[in-house]
């Protein structure tokens, strides 16, 4: 309550009575009418007042009468001024320009580009990428990942080596909330986590948010990751595709009425199981390894106010051997939205999002076959308002509420030794209600502040009481299906304020709480299909993340150099961790092999980055740690987390040597992951046993690796353009210690055993593109 | 999901290597390590006692040979477990007491430590399987697979462990033991083949089925997830003795069964 009277007051004491306009309308890509979300509107003659684009391209501005110049602007575009005479509410849907088609005439400067946002932007610095500015960084296999480019960034860190899974600010793995045009992503990795599930083809914009997370987003408690499909080209019809040494690509997209509505059809599939074919060895040749994945998104704007939405993702992998056993895993997204212009200051959007993960296994033939299955799956409705109250004051809103189904697993077949086991669905009922506004306190100050509130209702699921030994001491099968076996719920407040010191530097302060209710079971140090996720209950507590964050921003010689530095504070609750030898798969009591504590992390963040002329990359520091305290582990001390890297290095450069090459090149050094090593051994029965003191009390080896590509652009015909890229991944071949294992050798002493993944792997990818 | 990661590896890694580096490791303060076995099959107890030693040193573990060892059967009737040598302690001719706990001392190092264990009723083999197994991802060159069969009993929580021995030899390697519980195969007759060796023509295998606690059988499998290189976070066995020493004390019945194939 406290919360909500502070908002209401602060928003009554900023309201104006005078006679005011609204400019309203969507910002929009002049080259293929997409939607664009980073971008604002300012007004030349009025310092420091302007509006910015939300979350669905809408925007809206309240003034009074009067002659205006307003300034549209978006990171990577050239800015569109527009005069106006301001005497009644206009609507305009401005395009932009890519500023490219400019630049390729020798660097003429863009005049009225002042891109210093990330100084005047109220909220704590959001990471964000198109993934056409990264589509030169070399990656390994040749491809193109988003999320692996996120790991170049300060604060997030890589899960493993060539790993898609990633760690932000010292959180665990699952506490990112990733999301697909509003659709949870549980398991975002192909191959054990090599390569991601976001197709760069389909994938129009993402943006990480590691602190200030807006009221909006709720969930989990350390990061949100927002991925947005392509809408598809309401202009003209287009192919696009590429030819990689892993998978190939294709996209297909356009127009459904021109201008009116567009569709975006992708795929993708990798084959390598197509070369295990050649193989001499008969084992190879009938393994069945690959995934492939499918977007697709259509849109149509029913009148002027009102557009519709459809999207949806598909995306499977499979792995095998000859019939005798199978193994395969996928998401499946969609969503439905329904956008309406209310007025020309309130926006609104409803939307109806399905999301499931499952896996199967099947081993065996005939008779003996046995399989195992588990799935989540969710049915989420949301409703979202954006209110523009005035040029000072922008107000979010809305509601969303979601059902989740758990099925921690089934055994089914098998011989008549087996009895089917299958273990009870569980049901959850989660929801969140949250208003926030960003506002404007004079010109140098902008402040966003919110509350969420959420709750999560386990029913209808049977109630299971545990001693302090995690052995069983009651179950309770008497629940209903609706009947509720336990209910967690709580305030999540939501703060960032920035100071404008001038046009060239600010102060950024955030806070944020999440409470997140699903979490991940994984022991083991690769991402795996069979990770489970389990709701909160009578047994396990939602996680709680606590953040404080302060950063300064600088810019430099016109906005072409960019400086943060950022620092946090991260407290967590409600943290698990396993019981020795804990079986995580197939087990009704699992949430008995759980033990609970907390922990914190703190560091400090530096990126400095250019992001104009023909060399531009960033260059990012991080100086972290991560800590946990269980009363169960390591005798109660407080031990590092796997992912306490306390320095993490990442140089990205990217160079046009000319119009038709462009140079990319990639540096990363960072001090080893926590790790626990044996400090003597014992033996049992012969077997030499190694003996611990301590939880993660080593370290790995440095890591360290350069990776470069380089991009030939071909030449371009009138409707058609293609590209040749050709990379090397670990450029000097740095054998890193992915694993350490410790061995009996030949000789019967035991030694250290480093297993290095990848050493240098080159690739050739051929991108191509008919308009 | 071991072997499928190794697997995936594998065949996706163009250049995967191992070498052998060195590591500088602490050296824990010694910790005494109790290895107690009670067998039924020849009414025998011993106990072997040893401590920690260096991860890297070669050397056998040292042991404690001034130990005072008793066993106490559930009526409370204690007898003393003579030293013999080099750490072992031996008693025989102690007649089991089938469903009754047993409980074991040892005073070791200045310090009393204690574990119990219950003596369950055996479990009888039906017979041994034996099939050939092609050549696979999963089964290398092949060869014969042997498996045990039993009748579970009909109440939940029966643990047991088997032990190959091949041509009169024990395979004493911890990945050659199979543990099972009966939550999948509650009260039915278990076919098990034990994957964990192949064997060729001509071998006698003999199977040794043993009737464990569940507390033991808990002990098995986290000792064999230290061996696992993507464990995220390896740690010691929770202790089975008070007061912190390492090792287990099994009282067990054993069934035995043994097979020549061909």
């Amino acid at each position: 309550m406290k919360y909500l009277s502070a908002l209401i007051i602060l928003f009554a004491v900023s309201t104006s009575f005078a006679q005011t306009y609204t400019i309203s309308g969507t910002l929009k890509d002049s080259t293929n009418g997409e939607d664009m979300f980073g971008g604002s509107v300012i007004v030349k003659e009025l310092s420091n007042t302007g509006a910015t684009v939300n979350s669905y391209g809408f925007y809206s501005l309240t003034l009074e009468k009067g002659n205006y110049t307003l300034m549209y602007r978006s990171a990577g575009y050239e800015t569109k001024e527009i005069k106006i005479n301001l005497v009644e509410d206009m609507s305009f849907d401005v395009e932009l320009a890519l500023p490219k088609d400019v630049q390729e005439m020798e660097d003429v400067v863009v005049t009225g580009e002042k891109e210093n946002e990330n100084i005047t932007s109220s909220g704590m610095n959001v990471t964000k990428f198109d993934p056409k500015d990264i589509e030169t960084i070399p990656v390994i296999f040749g491809e193109k990942d988003i999320m692996k480019t996120l790991q170049l960034t300060p604060g997030v860190k890589t899960a493993g080596e060539g790993n898609s899974g990633f760690f932000v600010r010292g959180g665990g793995a699952d506490q990112n909330l990733v999301l697909l045009d509003e659709a949870v992503v549980y398991n975002a990795s192909h191959l054990l986590g090599f390569f991601s599930v976001f197709n760069s083809d389909a994938v129009k914009d993402v943006a990480l948010y590691k602190s200030g997370i807006p009221a909006e987003y709720g969930g989990r408690a350390s990061s949100v990751m927002d991925v947005k499909m392509k809408d598809g080209n309401s202009k003209n019809f287009g192919v696009s595709g590429g030819i990689g040494l892993i998978s190939s690509r294709l996209a297909v997209e356009g127009p459904i009425v021109k201008d009116k509505g567009s569709f975006i059809l992708s795929g993708r599939r990798s084959y390598l199981d197509l070369f295990l074919k050649l193989s001499k060895d008969e084992n190879i040749r009938n393994t069945k390894l690959y995934f492939y994945d499918m977007n697709m998104k259509a849109n149509y704007k029913i009148s002027k106010k009102d557009r519709i939405f459809l999207s949806g993702y598909f995306g499977r992998d499979n792995f095998g051997f000859g019939d005798q056993f199978g193994f395969d895993w996928g998401n499946a997204t969609g969503t439905i939205r329904y956008n309406r212009i209310i007025t020309d200051k309130l926006f609104s959007n409803t939307s109806v999002i399905f999301s499931n993960y499952d896996y199967r296994f099947t081993i065996g033939t005939g008779e003996d076959a046995f399989g195992v299955n588990s799935s989540i799956q969710d049915w989420n409705v949301k409703q979202d308002f954006s209110w523009f109250a005035n040029s000072n004051n922008t107000l979010k809103f809305g509601v969303n509420g979601m059902h989740h189904t758990f099925k921690p697993g089934a055994l089914t077949g098998g011989n008549e030794s087996f009895n089917e086991f299958i273990l009870d669905s569980r049901y959850g009922i989660e929801f969140g209600a949250y208003v926030q506004n960003e506002q404007k306190l004079g010109p140098r100050i902008n402040i966003m502040y919110g509350l969420r509130y959420s709750g999560f209702d386990l029913v209808g699921s049977d109630k299971y009481e545990f001693d302090d030994d995690g052995d069983v001491t009651s179950v309770d099968t008497t629940l209903g299906r609706w009947e509720s076996l336990s209910f967690h719920h709580g305030l999540e407040p939501r703060f960032s304020m920035s100071y404008v010191i001038s046009e060239n530097n600010s102060i950024k302060l955030g806070y944020n709480r999440n409470l997140q209710y699903l979490h991940q079971l994984s022991n083991s140090t690769t991402s795996s299909p069979t990770d489970v996720w389990v709701p909160s209950s009578n047994n396990i507590k939602p996680q709680i993340g606590d953040q404080i964050a302060l950063g300064y921003y600088q810019n430099l010689k016109k906005n072409t150099y960019r400086i943060s530095t950022e620092i946090y504070y991260k407290a967590l609750q409600n943290q698990i961790d396993y019981r020795n030898g804990a079986d995580l798969v197939l087990n009704d009591q699992v949430e008995g092999e759980l033990v609970f504590g907390k922990g914190r992390a703190y560091g400090l963040e530096l990126l400095l980055e250019k992001k104009k002329g023909k060399f531009t990359g960033w260059i990012s520091y991080t100086l972290s740690r991560s800590l946990r305290q269980f009363d169960d582990i390591n005798d109660g001390n407080e031990f590092s987390a796997r992912q306490d890297r306390i320095h993490d290095i990442s140089v990205v450069l990217m160079y046009k040597i000319t119009k038709n090459l462009a140079l990319a090149g990639t540096f990363i050094y960072y001090t080893g992951d926590a790790v626990t090593f044996p400090s003597g051994k014992y033996e049992v029965n012969g077997n030499v046993i190694p003996l611990f003191t301590e939880r993660n009390g080593y370290r790995m080896p440095d890591y360290h690796r350069a990776d470069i590509g380089l991009t030939w652009y071909l030449k371009d015909k009138k409707r058609f353009e293609h590209n040749l890229n050709f990379s090397i991944y670990n450029l000097y071949s740095r054998e890193n210690a992915y694993t350490i294992s410790f061995e009996e050798n030949a000789s019967g002493d035991i030694e250290a055993l480093q297993t290095a993944l990848f050493k240098m792997v080159p690739s050739i990818t051929y991108n191509f593109k008919i308009k | 999901m071991k072997y499928l990661a190794i697997i995936l590896l594998g065949l996706i890694t163009f250049a995967s290597c191992q070498k052998s580096i060195d590591i500088d490791l602490n050296e824990a303060n010694p910790v005494v390590v109790i290895e107690a076995n009670f067998t039924a099959e020849d009414s025998t107890v011993r106990v072997l006692i040893t401590e920690t030693s260096n991860f890297f040193s070669g050397d056998e573990e040292p042991t404690i040979d001034d130990a005072v060892v008793t066993i106490t059967n559930q009526a409370g009737v204690s007898q003393q477990v003579p030293f013999v040598s080099e750490g072992l302690y031996t008693l025989e001719n102690y007649i089991p007491e089938f469903n009754s706990t047993y409980t074991m001392t040892v005073f070791a190092n200045g310090v009393t430590y204690t574990a119990t264990c219950d003596m369950l009723p055996v479990i009888d083999q039906q017979g041994i399987i034996f099939d050939s197994i092609p050549p696979g991802p999963f089964s290398g060159d092949g060869g014969y697979v042997v498996a045990v069969t039993y009748q579970d009993p009909p109440e939940e929580g029966n643990f047991t462990s088997t032990h190959l021995v091949r041509n009169g030899k024990e395979l004493k390697k911890l990945n050659d033991i199979v543990l099972n519980d009966d939550q999948l195969t509650n009260g039915n007759l278990v076919i098990r083949p034990l994957f964990v060796k192949f064997f060729d023509l001509g071998d006698t295998v003999e199977i040794e089925l043993r009737t464990i606690n569940e507390k033991i059988h808990d002990y098995y499998v986290e000792l064999s997830s230290l061996t696992d290189p993507n464990s995220a976070a390896p740690a010691n066995p929770d202790y089975l003795w008070e007061n912190r020493a390492l090792g287990f004390f099994n009282a067990y019945p054993s069934s035995r069964q043994s097979v020549v194939i061909q």
